[in-house]
């Protein structure tokens, strides 16, 4: 947009302001207070006191804390890539417009549409051990049934699995919108220098696809990395912490523990997180973009 | 020479099985869900521990957990979040479609600044504020209320983003006809651009509209008591009091999925179109 039209800030003010001031009120200023309030705390009084890096400090030397970050890192190095390998799959699956593509097209938004907490009790239905239709098909394949949430080992690949029957189809309408703008003639033309299927996706396609690949790489683990719903409707962090995600600490701390500096302190990592990755973002967008 | 359509043919029949597996994978569960909450009690696990046709076809049906749903709790819950989810669209589709029309139409100081801020909002997702925008909700005397799950979620980074790449495209020579004929830059926006934004208003409004719905981590925090309580909410508590009535539960998850899929599966179409043109420019 090279050369608005010049009003008044007055009438400016009118279309901006109701936007502008929602988006401070309630997500500017919610990070000010994790950032102050991480270094308060809460007398058995009731009055919040500055209590400096204590807060921290005690993180630091909690290895349920360090639990935390680790699965959560664990979580995140896995599920994003896969996620996103997957849906540029799907994505080039439903890119041709063949006559029941837009029939597989909608079948693949559809979960997005299902919330994380109902997600979470289908996938505890579905998973449950003894009842549930999955071990019933596993028993019918005659396969040994699997324990699933319930097993230290299986809990975290079993809530990749399920984040990705969510997310997978979300983040393939990024990436189809970014096929759609893919033209047509540089395929052509690079089948005329007789490149194949592989050449001319890598050489043609992927070098195209870098800003929604982009996007989709920091929204995708924007949103793992904040997982909430199935956590605290199914595992509760556990079987023994192996599914204890930075998100539900920062819930516990605040709503089990009733421990508000903590709470924020590890809001606050979590801000830290997301801006970081915010910045990255912003970065490799710029770097082609305009 | 056969070689080539051959070939073509088993690469149109891998692709289609591979359409096919996956369509299964992402729907069946949802389809056994809503079955389920019409199959009676005895039946629904009975035929899930034995994989076989019954676990798809059902061979009786009942309304009994349905009707049992909406006696209870539910269309209270289904009440409240229709209410938060319509009003966060009436809202949000007219306070986002203002700012994304200055940030498309008018030239001013700190424009780029405050577009920066705006889609630096919506990279951060809704979650990470939770916690620190619980503290200032009870800090402002709102849990427990409407205004707690509604205006939180009004203002939109992305909604924002969208109405300003949609404005942006419409040629300035209309604004400026407009004004010579003496309209109002609020009538601009209200007669001539909103009636032109058909796609967007859907795609905005199914944007609120499936996150009002499907929030669950929010209410959980902000509206803890049961006047408030939301359909989510609603749901995942059947879950941990009611254990055995599973018939129930499928009824009243069926109704929450349902609510936002149907809607979703009629305008999906401009969801895709509003995402392609907006990563387009």
């Amino acid at each position: 947009m090279k050369h608005g039209f010049r009003e008044p800030w007055s009438v400016v003010a009118w279309f901006l302001a109701p936007a502008l001031v929602g988006l401070a009120l309630f997500r500017l200023a919610p990070i000010a207070i994790a950032l102050f309030g991480g270094f308060t705390g809460t007398r058995l009084t009731g009055e919040t006191v500055w209590v400096g890096l204590r807060n921290y400090e005690r993180l630091v030397r909690d290895p349920a804390f360090w639990n935390s970050i680790e699965v959560t890192l664990l979580f995140n190095v896995i599920v994003n890539p896969l996620q996103i390998l997957i849906s540029l799959g799907l994505a080039l699956l439903v890119l041709r417009p063949t006559r029941l593509v837009p029939f597989f097209r909608a079948a693949y938004m559809a979960p997005m549409t299902v919330s994380l907490s109902l997600t979470s009790i289908l996938w505890a239905i579905l998973l449950e051990p003894t009842m549930g239709p999955v071990n019933g098909l596993l028993r019918s394949l005659g396969l040994p049934p699997q324990p699933f949430w319930r097993s230290e080992d299986q809990a975290l690949a079993t809530l990749i699995a399920v984040a990705s029957w969510k997310g997978v189809g979300y983040w393939m309408v990024f990436l189809l919108a970014g096929l759609l703008l893919v033209p047509k003639e540089l395929h052509e033309a690079a089948m005329i220098d007789g490149a194949g299927p592989w050449q001319r996706f890598r050489w043609v396609t992927l070098p195209l696809m870098r800003r929604p690949l982009a996007f989709v790489l920091v929204a995708d683990t924007a949103a793992n990395f904040l997982l909430f719903a199935p956590v605290y409707l199914i595992t509760q962090g556990g079987p023994n912490g192996a599914t204890a995600l930075l998100m539900f600490e920062a819930y516990q701390a605040a709503f089990t523990y009733l421990d508000k500096g903590r709470a924020l302190a590890i809001s606050s990592v979590i801000l830290l997180v997301i801006g970081v990755l915010a910045v990255f973002e912003l970065r490799l967008l710029r770097e082609r973009g305009a | 020479m056969s070689g080539a359509p051959t070939r073509r043919v088993v690469l149109a029949l891998l692709r289609y099985s591979a359409l096919v597996l996956v369509a299964t994978l992402l729907l069946l569960p949802i389809y056994w869900l809503v079955v389920a909450s019409f199959r009676p009690a005895a039946d629904i696990f009975a035929t899930s521990s034995s994989f076989g046709l019954a676990t798809l076809l059902p061979e009786r049906l009942t309304l009994e957990h349905w009707r049992e749903a909406w006696s209870g709790e539910l269309p209270h819950a289904v009440a409240n979040s229709l209410f938060v989810a319509l009003s966060t669209v009436a809202l949000g589709v007219t306070v986002n479609s203002l700012a994304g029309f200055a940030f498309a139409v008018f030239e001013f100081p700190f424009k780029r600044l405050l577009f920066a801020i705006v889609l630096a909002t919506f990279m951060m997702p809704f979650e990470s504020i939770v916690i620190p925008l619980y503290v200032l909700i009870r800090g402002m005397g709102l849990t427990d209320t409407f205004a707690a799950l509604i205006l939180p979620e009004v203002a939109s980074g992305l909604v924002v983003f969208l109405f300003r790449q949609f404005f942006a495209a419409v040629p300035k020579e209309l604004y400026e006809a407009a004004r010579v004929d003496g309209a109002s830059w609020l009538q601009i926006w209200w007669k001539l651009t909103l009636p032109l934004s058909g796609p967007t208003i859907a795609t905005a409004s199914l944007m609120l509209f499936v996150h009002q719905w499907d929030a669950f981590f929010w209410p959980l925090v902000a509206a803890p008591g049961p006047e408030r309580v939301v359909i989510q909410v609603a749901v995942a508590r059947n879950v941990t009091l009611e254990v055995a009535n599973w018939g129930g539960l499928f009824a009243a998850a069926s109704t929450a999925i349902l609510v936002a899929l149907v809607p979703f599966l009629l305008l999906q179409r401009f969801y895709l179109r509003t995402v392609a043109a907006a990563s387009e420019r």
